[in-house]
């Protein structure tokens, strides 16, 4: 029985190519009970079938085999009941697609039998109709035509994970595809990337308003389909996840509406960088010299407090591992385990780890030899829910709430939260 | 429309019960799909993936496996997966990909066994039809595959087949067995050498229709015979039923529960009926198959009393009668503990 297949930050960056134990595509992949939420979302987090009903008031009909909707039932409890029904497709419809004569029919009884009219349907469509090579725009067209509501596609194609559109960037399109154009308000913006909203305290909220932005608009935030159609008079959009690329290449195309790319980091000085060089694009001076204060303070102080402490991040949380991992060496600690997906996006946090903590092991969670894995190395802290499974043993924090941290309260937050996990142990 | 599910989530689907059938058995399973199928059973028609560890993998499939049928990159997987994980068989169990594309799983068994020099079974499920179906076909692979040999019969030993999660809503057999006290339950706190050993027992209860096919195949091979039992009825389903009097029944479950709760009620007249398969050997003149929620809402006024899955009763919301709720973990993922 091998052990978990792990590789040093240091030997990763040396080889300069990943190694197939770590590329799912490569081997049988382990949806561990670590790493469940990520995989597959359900009663937590926001898979296709949660983000596809992000547009207020509308409905889902997933149309597929039972298989694909069973944990659907998990969404229930968080109130998604009145919002989700199913087309079971048969041995008979997934060879020759004949279900697809049978949606239209299904949207307009759904749409008829429902207390009110939905805003919209989303229909969602599975591996089989990739297969198919089902064209979905032409179904939602002939379900408008037959139901008079407007119909958008929402393509769960998991055989699709790792190509240029993978389903959770797909969604991400979907949901804004219903804006139409109108006159663009030059104090107005969205931000685009997460289905839940950043957490109220953010800067960002703040260094808008002190940039003139007098209204930032959210999806997750929008509670009619009035507020929905506000989004599509932004003079730009803010996209703060890549996966929100696409939407908004998108809307940039449709509606004019132009975009700019922030990333979360946890390292203070490019969090700095990164708002100076956004107060350039949008032509404001931005003085965030109080947030990082404070951000820094917090940091500074968990310190003081600790000393050096020995990490292991995990990839359920809400920060890159890596990036997360490289800031945490960088205020003085050590990460001796992390647990991610390495890609190209984050190679480069990698080859920046194997320079100041070249021994930190990275795992990867979807690997089959996880079935085996044993904590070997020492461990003060753990960062991430998946983590958290690897050692509950130890002290740590999820970090993982669907409300999004970001900017300098991301680091604050992160800070607060392990100083309170690890004041329970003192 | 028949197919249009309003008011209840899909109901467990044929993959789930396969998996749920090889889960304890110590081999590495592989559910032939992209992802998403693995996350329904391990995230939610498999409530033992928190408590007890099985090599229960993604196949990992993406477009172009599926699209040029690259079955010998799956085995490619499967054979390093076996080289880092104690396995004594690999499993492998269908889902919708492998029935769109009409992947030869004899091929497939062959390549595996040639790869990796261990036993392989599959399982055909597609996804499309119920778990019922899944158990039944994986039960009888595992016998088949395994249980060749006339063992020396042990006495008193008993052999119970259709104990999962998904027809018991346990993750032990601890309830199981304090019924049967040298009882074996295949795949549920048992191994393969328990399936291998089948013939040792003097007796098979079969609690889910899922099991009966593997019964009349161990009946054939080594004589045992077989009956029918549900010992796991929830006390407080079985408490509010005994308390009926006069009353015209309805109880919805999988058929061997319908039945052994029908035998405890007395002075009422009892229907079963099921969303699952009907075997019309074990069923009473009256007794239903339900097919789709119309199906359900059409019968369910004939009844003063209905005992079911309360998730059910969404289906019937103007429906007048008392509802006894009986928790079937394969329609709402409500088990026993």
């Amino acid at each position: 029985m091998s052990e978990a297949f792990y590789i040093t930050a240091k030997e990763l960056a040396a080889r300069g190519d990943i190694p197939e134990e770590l590329v799912s595509s490569k081997h049988l992949i382990y949806s561990s009970p670590a790493t469940l939420d990520f995989n597959s979302p359900g009663a937590k987090g926001f898979g296709v079938k949660r983000a596809g009903l992000a547009i207020p008031g509308s409905v889902m009909l997933l149309v597929a085999p039972g298989c694909c909707g069973r944990n659907t039932a998990l969404l229930n409890e968080l109130g998604y009941s009145e919002r989700f029904f199913y087309l079971l497709l048969d041995d008979t419809d997934i060879v020759t697609g004949r279900h697809l004569t049978k949606i239209p029919k299904a949207v307009k009884e759904l749409c008829e039998e429902l207390d009110c009219t939905p805003t919209a349907v989303m229909i969602c469509i599975t591996c089989v109709d990739a297969l198919l090579g089902t064209d979905m725009e032409r179904v939602c067209r002939k379900c408008e035509e037959t139901a008079g509501v407007p119909t958008v596609p929402a393509y769960m194609y998991a055989l699709t994970r790792e190509k240029r559109l993978p389903p959770m960037a797909a969604v991400r399109k979907s949901v804004y595809s219903l804006l139409k154009k109108q006159k663009r308000i030059s104090n107005e913006c969205n931000i685009l990337g997460h289905f839940a909203p950043l957490f109220d305290e953010c800067e960002l909220y703040d260094i808008l308003k002190s940039a003139g932005i007098k209204k930032v608009h959210e999806l997750s935030r929008c509670t009619t389909f009035g507020e929905y159609e506000e989004l599509s008079r932004a003079n730009f959009n803010l996209v703060i996840n890549p996966e929100a690329r696409y939407a908004a290449q998108d809307m940039e195309k449709n509606l004019g509406i132009p975009f700019i790319e922030l990333n979360r980091f946890y390292r203070l000085d490019k969090i700095r960088n990164q708002y100076r060089l956004f107060g350039q694009a949008i032509g404001a001076e931005i003085d965030d010299t109080k947030f990082y204060d404070e951000a820094k303070k917090t940091v500074e102080g968990f310190g003081n407090k600790y000393g050096s402490l020995t990490f292991a991040v995990g990839e359920c949380v809400n920060a890159d591992s890596f990036e997360l991992s490289l800031a945490l060496v960088e205020y003085g600690h050590k990460v001796s385990e992390i647990y991610g997906t390495v890609g190209e996006r984050n190679f480069v946090f990698i080859k920046k780890l194997a320079e100041v903590s070249p021994e930190t092991r990275i795992f990867s969670n979807l690997s089959p030899t996880m079935l085996n894995y044993e904590k070997k190395t020492e461990i003060d802290a753990v960062i991430g829910v998946d983590a958290l499974y690897y050692h509950n043993d130890i002290k740590g924090v999820e970090f993982n709430d669907e409300k999004q941290p970001f900017g300098y309260l991301a680091v604050k937050l992160l800070f607060e939260r392990l100083d309170k996990a690890l004041e329970g142990e003192r | 429309m028949k197919k249009l599910l309003k008011h209840i989530s899909p109901l467990a689907p044929d993959d789930s019960g396969a998996c749920s059938v090889l889960y304890e058995l110590g081999g590495i399973v592989v559910i032939c799909d992209a992802g998403g199928c693995a996350g329904n059973v391990c995230g939610f028609d498999e409530p033992r993936w928190f408590t007890k560890k099985s090599a229960l993998f993604s196949a990992g499939l993406r477009d172009m496996d599926a699209i040029l049928g690259r079955d010998d990159r799956l085995v490619e997987k499967l054979a390093k997966a076996a080289e880092q994980i104690d396995a004594r068989f690999t499993a492998v169990v269908g889902t919708p990909v492998p029935a769109v594309i009409a992947t030869d799983y004899r091929a497939l068994k062959k390549m595996s066994e040639k790869k990796t020099g261990k036993p392989c079974i599959t399982v055909e499920t597609t996804g499309t039809n119920l778990y019922d179906k899944g158990e039944e076909a994986a039960y009888l692979a595992l016998f088949k595959e395994f249980s060749k040999e006339k063992k020396e019969t042990v006495a008193g030993k008993v052999g119970i087949i259709g104990a999962t999660p998904l027809n018991t809503g346990l993750k032990t057999a601890d309830i199981i067995k304090d019924k049967y006290e040298n009882a074996v339950c295949f795949g549920m706190d048992s191994g393969l050498d328990e399936i291998i050993n089948a013939s040792e027992c003097e007796k098979i209860i079969v609690i889910s229709n899922s099991g009966i096919k593997s019964a009349k195949y161990l009946k054939e091979k080594f004589g045992i015979g077989y009956e029918f039992d549900f010992p796991c009825i929830p006390e407080e389903t079985l408490n509010k039923a005994k308390e009926l009097k006069n009353k015209k029944v309805l109880i919805i479950h999988q058929q061997t529960a319908t039945n052994a709760l029908r035998d405890k009620i007395n002075g009422c007249e009892v229907d079963c009926a099921t969303w699952f398969e009907l075997n019309k050997d074990i069923a009473k003149e009256n007794d239903l198959s339900i097919k789709n929620e119309e199906d359900f809402a059409d019968i369910a006024d004939n009844y003063d009393v209905i005992i079911g899955d309360i998730s059910f009763k969404k289906i019937i919301p103007k429906y007048k009668g008392e509802f006894i709720d009986f928790p079937h973990f394969a329609v709402s993922g409500r088990g026993m503990g």
